[in-house]
C-alpha cells in the first residue's frame, strides 16, 4: 500500500513535471512581469531539482499539507473531500440501482437458460455493456431531459439531479453484473450439491436461494469489488456529461489546466480510497463466505 | 479431444502443430453454430470492408474535414446521416473514421498484449524480485482509474493519434500481464518443462513453445474484449478532449463535437455513439462465442 | 446468507442517504425556487479568487464589484467615461502627481470608515513585487510612492506622465481594501473587507458562490441594491445554463450558445440580450522564425483566411470580423472600412502574394498551435482548410490552454491561436502583445518602430496627436500582418423578462449589484 502510494505519487509528479505548460503561467496574470515571474520560481522552488522537489512535495504530505492548488489556491486535501460525497453519491447510488437490477435479472435468467427471456436479457446486457457511458449519458439528456423536460439535464440539488447521471453509470455496471451473476449461478446451478440437495427433498425455492445465491453471491461480490475502479472511471465521464461536482471531474479538470498539486493530491488520494474500498469488500467477503467467515471467527 | 493431447505428450513436436490445427478447426466448427459470434463476425468483416471503401470513395481532404454550406442539415437524402457543424457529411464521417477507432484500439491491445504477456510470463517463471516488481505495477494500474491514468499520460506526451494509442496500452497491459503470470505459473514444475530444461532449451524457448500455447485461449478471448473496450476507452479520451486532434473523424472527437449542438442536431451525437455500441457489441458477440467455443467445460 | 446481503444493502443505502442528506441541504440555497428578492447568475466559469489583487480574471471581478468598490468608474458602455466612485475628485497637480479626494462617509462592511490611508495601503500592497501579496505589479510599474496627504487626500507619484494611468487605477483588482483588516492577526481573510453594496456568504468548491445584501452600505446617493442575495452558479456546460434558465433554476444565463438561441427566443419568459463584445480572436506568427518571418507569406496567410465563414461557423454569425489588431470598441478602434490598404479575403490575391513570398504550392507545411478547447478546436479546421486552397499544409497540433502559452512565450511555435480582451487601455495590446520582449508578446515582434508609437500613444497629451498615432500604429500593423485578428464574439446573455438594474459590458465585466428581477 504505502509503497504503491509512493511510486503512483512519483510517476504522476513525473508525468506532471514532464507534460510542457509553466506553472508559473497558471499562478500569474498572463500579463505579469519577467521580474515578478522569477520571484514567484525562487519562492515556490519551481528552480529546484525535481527529486528535490518531490521529496518536498512528499515531506508535505506526511505533515499534513497536499498543496495548494495553481488554478484556484485552494487547499486540495480540503477541495477533493468536499468534492468526495459526490462521487461517493453517484458511485453508491448507481451500485444500489445496478445490483437491484442485476443480481434478480441475472438468476432469473441463469434460471430460465436458453428461453426467450434469457436470450433478451442476455442480449440487452451485452448492449449495455457495449455502451460509452458518456454516450449514455447524452442520449438521456436528449430524451428525458430535452425531449421530454422530465429530469435535469445537470448540475446539483434534490434527488432529481442524481437520477440520470446514477442511471448512466449504473446501466453499463448492471449490465457487467447481470452477466457476471448468470454465469455464478450457472456455475453453482451444475454442482452436485445442489442437486443433492433437491434429492433430500428440499423446496426449489430454498435450494436456489440458500444453496445456490450463497454460493454465487462470491463471485458477484468480487465482481461488484473489482467494479469500483470501473464505477470510479464510469463516474469521471458521467460528472463531466452532467455537470457534477465530483472528483472525477476534479482530477480530469484539473489535468486540463496543468494544476500539478490538485491532479497528484486527487489521485494519490483515489488511490487511498480505492484501497479502503477494497478493504470494505474484503470484509463483505467474510460475511458472504461461511470458510473465510469461520476463519475470522475461529469456531466450527 | 482428449485423443489428441495424448499424442502430444507421446509424440511431441510434429503433433503440436496437428493440434493446433485441430484446435482452431474445433473452435471454428463451434464458433459456427453460434449465431451471435457470427453476426459479429459478419458485422466486423463488412465494417472493415465499408471503412477500405470509405477510404477509396472519400477523398479526406474533400469529404472528411472540408466545411460546407449545409450546416446542421438533419438526416435526408443527400446526407442519410445528416451534416455536422461545419457542414461535413456524417455518414462519410463515421465510416471513415472506423479506421482511426479500429486502428487505435488494436495497435494499443496489441502493444499491451505483446508487453503485458511478457512481463507476466517473466514474472511468473521467474517468481522472486521480478514477480514482486511486476506484480506491484500492475498494482498501480488496477488502483487508479484508468481513466485518470491515460489522461495524465496524453497531457504528458502531448495530444496525437499515437500518444493516445500508448496511453491505452498502457493501461491494458496490466491485464496481460496478470494472464501471462498466472498461466506460467501453472505450468511452471510440470515435467514437460523440466524436461525441456533438462535437454538443454533456452527458457524462452520452452516458454514461447510450451507455455504459451497452453493459455492461448483465455489470450484470444481476453484480446477480442479488450479491443472492443479499448474502442469504448478512446473514444471517452477523446470525448474528454484529449484524444485525436481535429479534425480528424474519430468517432469519441465527433461525440464531442456534436454535445455542444445536441439540443439543436441531435443526431451529430446519435450516430457516432451508435457507430461505437455496434462494433463494441459486435467485438463482445465474437468474444463471448470464442470463450464459449474454447471452454473445455461446455464440451461435453 | 440472507442477513450478509442484507447487511451489505443496508450498509450501502445508509451511507447514501446520509450523503443525499447533506448534499440536498447544501443545494437548498442555491436551487429552491427563486425568490424575487434574489438573483441567481448562471456563469461559464468558476472563480478562482478572492483577494482582488492576486487575480486578473473578468470572473472574479465580477464578484469584487458586489463587495468592493475601486476609486473611480470607468464606462466602457460610454466611451470610458470616468466618473466618481471612492474618489469624489481627481486632478494630475503636475506630470508626475496625481491626486485623489475621496468621499468622507465611507464604511468598509465591518463598520471601519475608509480613509486615505487605506487607498495607499492597497496600492502600493498592489505594487508589490511579492507574488505572496499581489500578482498584479505589473500593470503598475510607472508608480513610484502612494501616500496619503490628509485623511481624505491620497497622492500618486509617477515617474513620467501616462495617459492611461487612470485608467488603470479604475481596474477591478485595484479595489480599494482595509488597512486595519490586514493587520488584524486574528482576520484571516481580510481581503474580503470591501465597501461594496454586498458581502462575501459562501463560496461552494464547484457549485456555487452567494454574496448578501448589506443594510449599512454608505453611498446613500447611489441608486439602491434590490436583490438580498447574489449567486453566480458555475455551470460550465453551456446547453445545461439554458435548460437550466428555461426550468427557472437559474435567472440570468451567460453565453447561450448561438446554436440554443432559437428556443431561447420562442420562450416567453426570456429576453436574449446582444451587445457588441470586445474580445479579440486572433491567429497570429512567430515572425521571428522561418517562414513566418516573411512579411509577404504573412500577407498571404491574411488574404486567405474567411473570416466571415469564421464567424459563421463558430458563432452562428454572432460576431463582426476585423482587420484592426486593436481590439473593437476600443478608444481609437479602426474599423474594416476605416483602415488603409489591407488583406481582405481574397484566394486569389493570397495566391499571387505565396508567389512573391517564394514559395509554390504544396511546398510549405506549418504547425498550427490551438488550444483543445472551444471556439480553438473549431477555429483551427477553418484555418487550415483556407490555408490548404491556397496551397499550405497545415498540422493542428492541440495542447492544453497553460502549454500553448509556454510554448508561445519560448517561440516554439509558428502559426497559433489565440485571443486578447483589452478594456479601457489600447497599451495593453499595443505593449503587451507587440512590444519588443514583453512576456506577452507572443508573436515574438522586434519592432522599434511599434515600440516608438506604442511610447508617444501613452504619453502624447494632445489628444488630437495621440489619436492620429494610434490610427497610424495600427495601419502600420495592418501592412506589417504580426497577426491575422479574425473576429469579436457578441455580448449574449439570456435573462428572465424583467430584469432590471443590470450594468452589462461588452468585455464580460457586469456589474449586478443593482440588478432584480421586476416582478
Amino acid at each position: 500500500m504505502i509503497p504503491t502510494l509512493l511510486v503512483t505519487s512519483l510517476l504522476i509528479f513525473w508525468a506532471m513535471d514532464l507534460a510542457g505548460g509553466d506553472p508559473v503561467n497558471q499562478i500569474l496574470p498572463e500579463n505579469a512581469t519577467y521580474e515578478q515571474r522569477e520571484i514567484l520560481r525562487e519562492q515556490m522552488g519551481f528552480n529546484d531539482p525535481f527529486m528535490v522537489r518531490y521529496f518536498r512535495y512528499i515531506g508535505g504530505i506526511l505533515s499534513g499539507d497536499m498543496g495548494k492548488s495553481y488554478i484556484s489556491g485552494l487547499d486540495v486535501f480540503g477541495t477533493f473531500m468536499g468534492r468526495l460525497h459526490m462521487t461517493l453519491l453517484l458511485g453508491g447510488s448507481a451500485l444500489i440501482f445496478a445490483c437491484l437490477i442485476s443480481v434478480p435479472l441475472g438468476i432469473y435468467t441463469a434460471l430460465h437458460q436458453n428461453t426467450w427471456k434469457d436470450t433478451l436479457a442476455t442480449v440487452l446486457a451485452l448492449f449495455g455493456v457495449s455502451m460509452p457511458n458518456f454516450w449514455l449519458g447524452l442520449m438521456l439528456i436528449l430524451l428525458f431531459s430535452l425531449k421530454l423536460g422530465w429530469l435535469p439535464s445537470g448540475g446539483t440539488g434534490g434527488i432529481q439531479y442524481l437520477v440520470l447521471p446514477a442511471v448512466t453509470v449504473g446501466l453499463s455496471l448492471a449490465a457487467l453484473l447481470t452477466r457476471t451473476t448468470r454465469s455464478a449461478m450457472l456455475d453453482v446451478i451444475r454442482q452436485d450439491y445442489m442437486t443433492t440437495a433437491k434429492a433430500k427433498g428440499a423446496s426449489y425455492r430454498r435450494v436456489i436461494y440458500n444453496h445456490g445465491l450463497r454460493n454465487a453471491m462470491i463471485p458477484i461480490v468480487t465482481a461488484v469489488g473489482m467494479q469500483f475502479s470501473y464505477v470510479m472511471t464510469g463516474s469521471a465521464l458521467a460528472e463531466t456529461v452532467f455537470g457534477w461536482p465530483g472528483i472525477g471531474r476534479l482530477v480530469v479538470d484539473s489535468i486540463n489546466k496543468r494544476d500539478t498539486p490538485m491532479v497528484t493530491g486527487s489521485i494519490i488520494l483515489c488511490c487511498v480510497l480505492m484501497a479502503i474500498i477494497n478493504l470494505a469488500v474484503d470484509i463483505v467477503y467474510a460475511f458472504c463466505d461461511p470458510r473465510i467467515k469461520a476463519q475470522y471467527s475461529g469456531r466450527s | 479431444m482428449s485423443k489428441t493431447r495424448k499424442t502430444i505428450i507421446l509424440e511431441g513436436e510434429e503433433i503440436e502443430i496437428y493440434k493446433g490445427r485441430s484446435m482452431a478447426q474445433e473452435t471454428w466448427r463451434r464458433l459456427k453454430r453460434n449465431k451471435g459470434a457470427m453476426i459479429g463476425i459478419i458485422f466486423l468483416v463488412a465494417l472493415m470492408l465499408a471503412t477500405t471503401v470509405a477510404s477509396f470513395v472519400y477523398d479526406y481532404d474533400k469529404d472528411i474535414i472540408a466545411m460546407s454550406k449545409d450546416r446542421f442539415m438533419p438526416p435526408s437524402k443527400d446526407h442519410i446521416l445528416g451534416t455536422d457543424n461545419m457542414g461535413r457529411d456524417i455518414f462519410a464521417r463515421v465510416l471513415y473514421g472506423a479506421k482511426y477507432s479500429l486502428v487505435i484500439s488494436l495497435g494499443s491491445t496489441a502493444i499491451g498484449l505483446a508487453v503485458g504477456l511478457f512481463l507476466g510470463a517473466l514474472a511468473g517463471y521467474y517468481g522472486g524480485l521480478i514477480d514482486n516488481i511486476v506484480m506491484r505495477v500492475t498494482d498501480i494500474f488496477y488502483s487508479i482509474p484508468y481513466i485518470m491514468i491515460a489522461v495524465v499520460v496524453v497531457s504528458m506526451l502531448g495530444t496525437s493519434t499515437m500518444n493516445l494509442l500508448l496511453a491505452m496500452a498502457l493501461g491494458t497491459f496490466s491485464n496481460f500481464a496478470r494472464i501471462g503470470r498466472a498461466s506460467v505459473m501453472t505450468v511452471r514444475d510440470q515435467e514437460f518443462i523440466e524436461a525441456g530444461r533438462a535437454i538443454g532449451l533456452p527458457t524462452w524457448k520452452t516458454i514461447v513453445k510450451h507455455v504459451l500455447p497452453n493459455c492461448l485461449s483465455p489470450i484470444i478471448v481476453q484480446t477480442t474484449l479488450k479491443v472492443g473496450s479499448n474502442i469504448i476507452s478512446a473514444s471517452s479520451l477523446s470525448f474528454l478532449g484529449v484524444g485525436v486532434t481535429p479534425p480528424t473523424p474519430e468517432w469519441g472527437a465527433m461525440l464531442s463535437d456534436g454535445r455542444s449542438y445536441i439540443r439543436s442536431s441531435g443526431w451529430m451525437c446519435l450516430f457516432p455513439g451508435l457507430a461505437i455500441m455496434f462494433t463494441v457489441l459486435a467485438l463482445n458477440l465474437l468474444g463471448d462465442g470464442l470463450r464459449d467455443a474454447m471452454d473445455p467445460k461446455l464440451k461435453r | 446468507m440472507r442477513k450478509a446481503m442484507t447487511l451489505l444493502i443496508v450498509i450501502i443505502l445508509a451511507c447514501t442517504t446520509v450523503w443525499a442528506g447533506a448534499t440536498k441541504e447544501e443545494g437548498v440555497a442555491a436551487t429552491t425556487g427563486t425568490p424575487k428578492d434574489t438573483l441567481v447568475i448562471g456563469v461559464a466559469q468558476e472563480i478562482n479568487e478572492q483577494n482582488p489583487m492576486m487575480q486578473n480574471d473578468q470572473i472574479n471581478n465580477n464578484c469584487f464589484v458586489l463587495t468592493h468598490e475601486r476609486l473611480i468608474f470607468v464606462d466602457s458602455n460610454n466611451g470610458y467615461l470616468l466618473s466618481p466612485e471612492l474618489a469624489e475628485s481627481w486632478e494630475w497637480k503636475d506630470d508626475t502627481h496625481l491626486v485623489f479626494h475621496l468621499f468622507k462617509t465611507i464604511k468598509f462592511n465591518n463598520g471601519t470608515p475608509l480613509t486615505a490611508a487605506d487607498v495607499a495601503f492597497t496600492l502600493n500592497r498592489a505594487r508589490s513585487n511579492d507574488p505572496t501579496k499581489s500578482k498584479i505589479s505589473g500593470t503598475l510599474k510607472l508608480i513610484t510612492d502612494v501616500s496619503a496627504l490628509d485623511d481624505y487626500t491620497v497622492q500618486i507619484t509617477t515617474s513620467a506622465f501616462s495617459n492611461e494611468l487612470i485608467y488603470n487605477l479604475g481596474a477591478y483588482p485595484l479595489v480599494i481594501q482595509s488597512k486595519a483588516a490586514y493587520e488584524d492577526p486574528a482576520n484571516k481573510a481580510p481581503w474580503l473587507v470591501g465597501t461594496g453594496p454586498y458581502r462575501f456568504k459562501e463560496w461552494k468548491e464547484g457549485q456555487y458562490v452567494t454574496y448578501e445584501k448589506r443594510d449599512d452600505y454608505w453611498n446613500a446617493a447611489k441608486e439602491p441594491s434590490i436583490a438580498s442575495s447574489i449567486t453566480f452558479r458555475f455551470l460550465l456546460e453551456a446547453s445545461q445554463r439554458v435548460i437550466a434558465l428555461q426550468n427557472g433554476e437559474i435567472d440570468v444565463c451567460i453565453d447561450p450558445p448561438t446554436t440554443d438561441l432559437k428556443f431561447l427566443k420562442e420562450d416567453a419568459n426570456i429576453t436574449v440580450h446582444t451587445q457588441a463584445g470586445t474580445r479579440l480572436f486572433y491567429l497570429s506568427f512567430n515572425v521571428e522564425k522561418a517562414p513566418f518571418d516573411n512579411q509577404k507569406l504573412r500577407q498571404a496567410v491574411s488574404c486567405a483566411i474567411d473570416k466571415q465563414t469564421i464567424v459563421d461557423i463558430v458563432l452562428d454569425g454572432r460576431g463582426k470580423w476585423q482587420t484592426s489588431v486593436l481590439n473593437r470598441g476600443a478608444w481609437s478602434f479602426l474599423d474594416n472600412d476605416q483602415v488603409e490598404g489591407g488583406y481582405a479575403y481574397d484566394v486569389a490575391r493570397a495566391k499571387a502574394l505565396l508567389a512573391e513570398a517564394g514559395y509554390q504550392p504544396g511546398q510549405l507545411t506549418v504547425e498550427l498551435f490551438s488550444a483543445t478547447d472551444d471556439p480553438y478546436k473549431t477555429i483551427a479546421p477553418i484555418v487550415q482548410a483556407n490555408l490548404k486552397e491556397i496551397g499550405i499544409n497545415v498540422v493542428i497540433k492541440s495542447m492544453d490552454q497553460a502549454t500553448l502559452k509556454t510554448e508561445c512565450a519560448n517561440g516554439h511555435q509558428q502559426l497559433f491561436l489565440w485571443r486578447w480582451n483589452i478594456g479601457a487601455r489600447v497599451d495593453e495590446t499595443y505593449r503587451e502583445l507587440f512590444y519588443t520582449n514583453f512576456p506577452t508578446n507572443y508573436a515574438q515582434l522586434k519592432d522599434a518602430y511599434v515600440d516608438q508609437m506604442a511610447d508617444k500613444v501613452l504619453t502624447e497629451k494632445d489628444p488630437e496627436k495621440r489619436l492620429q498615432y494610434s490610427h497610424e500604429l495600427q495601419n502600420y500593423f495592418v501592412e506589417l500582418v504580426p497577426q491575422v485578428p479574425l473576429y469579436v464574439p457578441d455580448l449574449v446573455i439570456a435573462y428572465k423578462k424583467g430584469l432590471k438594474g443590470a450594468y452589462l459590458t461588452g468585455g464580460g465585466a457586469h456589474d449586478w449589484s443593482r440588478a432584480y428581477i421586476e416582478q
